[in-house]
């Protein structure tokens, strides 16, 4: 056999053998990958199954899988409070949400990107250090410009603030990132081919900024939809209540939390955040990527 | 065909008056001085070429025509119009980008198609035009693509396809064939000279490459530190240099230039000097080996062979580089002293301030 044929031959016999490390290799990663993902995995298994079980199984019992599949749990949530009424104000005020922060984020991150005005560096400085107070630093000013505005027990605040709090500047910062990289000489072609400023960032901007508007929505969406504090603080009346807040209504006559119906009413909250992740689930990586060092 | 804005300024033009001006133009960002009292005039359907080095102001210049840069100061006519004011869209100009700046979330004919649609022509005007100009430069088949799908030379020609369904009364061409590959060039030169050819439009090209600004111009303005070192048609640059930077800029190689009191001793006599020259230029293909051993002696440093011509470094008596164009497929070996002659016509003497002197 000459050297060629040898070589030719080890190569053949090397194929399978690399085959195997490759498969070892993946196997080892998938069940390394797995045993990480069990804290956070599991908390979701016991709510889903929590909220198939009675009260009293539910730290009565260790298993995972009921004794009795109790589906009459997720009727129970809606008859216990108006929890339908509050699934849609969580909807229609996370939407709302969701719809205004990305016409205003990518309208002012436009600006800001683009337009050279004085101050704009400024401005730009001014929104990013309002992202360094903490929530709970401004609920009270809050608390008392709401107060001010006579839109306590009203949906308003839940919208307003986020929009145009923090989050809105979170936002904002991200549309600006993205429309930064944009290159200029297509928005110039638009103003050859006759598109006004706001033509150029409706015609062009904005269908080219498709994944940051997509991680945006995302993003408000979510954190929309999580909001707690601000209906703790802002809503009184209990058919205006958003999900979070129904979700801590779930309590007996001494305040104690009614486990059972309190997991059916938090599986059924979860599932348009989870469809959301499960459908855009690039997005949402892209969109902590988005904030980095790009631009 | 209902005349459009832009066709109604191709047609009512007067031809005697020329298709673009610049009077004393002057273009400044902040404290920077970009344009400094720029004069031209374009003639209808002419294609006039602006070259210079990179941030001599030729792209600044172009892009105040297309009206993407206000103008500091001084006006820009097209035509009988003032348009310092006027929104790029409406000087019935079309611009070709370097990128090609093609929208990646149309189709090729949505991309050629969309000025039009922006200034609400019927879809049928649009699509016949679109359909025209995509038969012109062969994208017919291409028109339901995206960009994305598409070659360098295939996107350049859309870009051109988008500036030709406007009927503008002058096309801007901003570095466009700066980013194809060497072969490609070559080709996309030729088909944007057939295609000024059969428009003929007015054209005004911005490019570095000097090859490309002398295949294709009627007349080269060069352009140096944002102003005007000379503006003539490519054999009059050639041969004819106003100054020692356009000397050196046009033609490949480079001209060679020697300060006349380094020259070899006897060299400036046969050259016969005139008064004031200080500096001599002799283009590198003007200059030969001559065998009989007459001439100005030089020793042979080195040789690159490119095919038909070998480019021969040389170091004259007195030390100075020299460059020449050897003509045949073989040349003296490294370190061979040899005599240098030169066609006395092709001979350019500049001044101490480096202005052209004309002889005779």
């Amino acid at each position: 056999m000459n050297p060629t044929e040898t070589a030719a031959a080890q190569m053949v016999h090397k194929g399978p053998s690399h085959k195997r490390i490759r498969l070892i290799t993946r196997v080892c990663w998938t069940s390394a990958l797995l045993v990480v993902a069990v804290p956070f995995v599991f908390p979701f298994l016991w709510m889903v199954s929590s909220s198939l079980k009675s009260a009293a199984e539910i730290f009565g019992a260790p298993s995972l899988i009921p004794d009795r599949f109790l589906w009459s749990n997720f009727v129970e949530v809606f008859n216990y409070q108006p929890f339908a009424r509050h699934y849609f104000n969580s909807i229609y005020i996370s939407l709302s949400v969701t719809g205004l922060t990305l016409i205003i984020a990518s309208l002012a991150g436009y600006a800001l990107a683009r337009m050279r005005f004085a101050g704009a560096g400024l401005i730009m400085l001014f929104l990013v250090s309002g992202l360094m107070v903490p929530e709970e630093v401004t609920i009270i000013p809050n608390f008392f410009l709401v107060r001010w505005l006579g839109l306590m027990d009203t949906h308003a605040p839940l919208i307003l603030l986020p929009t145009f709090g923090s989050h809105g500047v979170m936002a904002t910062f991200l549309m600006r990132q993205y429309f930064v990289a944009l290159p200029k000489e297509l928005e110039e072609a638009g103003t050859m081919d006759g598109l006004s400023r706001l033509g150029v960032w409706w015609k062009i901007a904005l269908p080219m900024s498709r994944p940051a508007l997509g991680a945006v929505a995302i993003i408000t969406f979510l954190f929309s939809w999580n909001l707690f504090l601000e209906p703790l603080v802002f809503l009184s009346s209990l058919e205006k209540f958003t999900l979070p807040l129904s979700l801590a209504n779930f309590t007996d006559a001494y305040g104690m939390p009614l486990w059972h119906l309190q997991l059916a009413a938090t599986t059924l909250a979860v599932v348009p955040v989870l469809t959301i992740y499960v459908l855009a689930q690039r997005q949402i990586i892209e969109s902590f990527a988005l904030s980095g060092v790009k631009g | 065909m209902r005349p459009t804005m832009d066709t109604q300024q191709a047609t009512t033009s007067d031809p005697r008056l020329p298709a673009l001006e610049f009077q004393n133009v002057a273009k400044s960002f902040g404290a920077v001085n970009v344009i400094r009292g720029v004069d031209l005039q374009v003639r209808e359907g002419e294609f006039v070429v602006f070259v210079g080095p990179s941030g001599c102001g030729k792209s600044t210049l172009l892009r105040m025509i297309s009206g993407l840069e206000d103008v500091t100061s001084g006006t820009v006519s097209i035509g009988e119009r003032v348009v310092n004011d006027v929104p790029p869209a409406r000087r019935g100009v079309a611009m070709v980008f370097q990128s090609y700046a093609l929208y990646p979330h149309l189709t090729v004919a949505q991309n050629m198609g969309f000025g039009l649609k922006v200034r609400k022509m019927p879809a049928r005007e649009i699509e016949s035009r679109v359909a025209d100009a995509s038969a012109t430069l062969k994208l017919d088949a291409l028109l339901d693509r995206f960009p994305r799908e598409l070659s360098g030379g295939q996107r350049q020609r859309v870009a051109i396809g988008r500036a030709i369904v406007g009927n503008p009364r002058i096309f801007l061409f901003d570095e466009p064939l700066s980013n194809l590959d060497a072969e490609l060039r070559v080709h996309m030169r030729a088909e944007i000279a057939q295609l000024h050819e059969r428009l003929g439009n007015t054209m005004i090209y911005v490019t570095h490459d000097q090859i490309e600004a002398m295949t294709l111009a009627d007349r080269i303005v060069v352009l140096r530190d944002g102003q005007i070192e000379q503006v003539g048609s490519p054999q009059e640059l050639y041969l004819r240099p106003d100054n020692l930077f356009v000397a050196q800029f046009i033609g490949s190689p480079r001209m060679n230039v020697f300060d006349i009191d380094k020259l070899p001793p006897g060299v400036a006599a046969q050259l016969g000097v005139p008064e004031g020259a200080v500096k001599v230029g002799m283009r590198p293909e003007d200059l030969s080996i001559d065998p009989g051993g007459r001439g100005m002696p030089a020793v042979l440093r080195m040789s690159e062979y490119t095919g038909g011509n070998s480019l021969i470094h040389l170091e004259l008596d007195g030390g100075a580089p020299c460059l020449i164009v050897h003509h045949g497929q073989t040349s003296p070996p490294e370190g061979t002293a040899v005599h240098l002659t030169l066609d006395k016509g092709a001979v350019h003497f500049f001044d101490a301030n480096d202005t052209s002197i004309r002889k005779g």
